[in-house]
């Protein structure tokens, strides 16, 4: 299977003790080297303001994952290690890897026709571009 | 502006037929049929998409300054009718807030 790259985010009480979310995530990148996963970004956003109330909390201690995996199993045993800790009240994982694909796309497409226009008036080879375009 | 244009539209349609004198074009498309007389027309600055303006392929969730000027105080996303928002950045902006709804980055509705 293809790699996958996700967004993890989770937020814990504001009370929470600063090593006990810090234990929470070793716990989780332990988790994530178990099943070949790999986290690439670690953010602490820190106590933050919620929109709305989260278990009679308004305030909460956010904590941001990038995690790179080939193996979705590794997705459920993070959420499910979410799910029965008490600190964390809220977590969410979002798959990123299928609309970043989209983006390069985009921004490929975007390229390649802003190297196609100076050209045009000059060289020979425009027309030719501009027919694999057409095509594609 | 194509909300303007559809209730013109349709009470051309919906209304009596109008033919003026004997001309021979029953009910061809003839399309808008010119210049109305005794309608109000707006004309309003046309809104461009500012995604498209900067180019954005991505709009991520977590950049909640990025999608707070597209809801509204109670928390409702905005028409695009409003924003100007294109169609494919008004769904990827959809998606990217009700992402952000989820883990109380913004809010689902404000209570007064």
């Amino acid at each position: 299977m293809e790699e996958r790259l996700y967004d993890l985010i989770f937020i814990c009480r504001p009370a929470t003790p600063e090593e006990e979310v810090a234990k929470t995530i070793t716990a989780l990148e332990h988790a994530c080297a178990e099943k070949g996963g790999k986290v690439e970004k670690l953010e602490k956003w820190g106590t933050r303001k919620m929109a709305y109330r989260v278990a009679k909390h308004r305030e909460g201690y956010y904590v941001y994952l990038q995690i790179k995996s080939t193996q979705g199993e590794l997705i459920r045993e993070l959420e499910r290690r979410l799910a029965v800790s008490d600190a964390v009240i809220k977590y969410l994982t979002v798959r990123l890897d299928e609309e970043l694909k989209r983006q390069q796309k985009f921004q490929h497409k975007r390229d390649r026709k802003a190297a196609r226009r100076p050209r045009k008036p000059a060289a020979g080879a425009a027309p030719s571009a501009e027919h694999a375009a057409a095509q594609g | 502006m194509a909300e303007e244009q559809r209730p013109q539209g349709g009470s051309s349609y919906g209304g009596p037929p109008r033919r003026e004198g004997g001309q021979g074009r029953p009910s061809g498309p003839g399309g808008p049929g010119g210049p109305r007389k005794g309608k109000r027309q707006f004309f309003r600055k046309k809104k461009v998409c500012r995604f498209c303006v900067d180019r954005v392929d991505f709009i991520d969730f977590k950049k909640v300054e990025m999608l707070q000027p597209f809801i509204q105080d109670r928390g409702k996303i905005l028409p695009r009718r409003m924003t100007g928002t294109c169609s494919r950045h008004q769904r990827w902006l959809g998606e990217a807030i009700k992402r952000a709804r989820n883990i109380a980055l913004l809010p689902f509705a404000t209570g007064m």
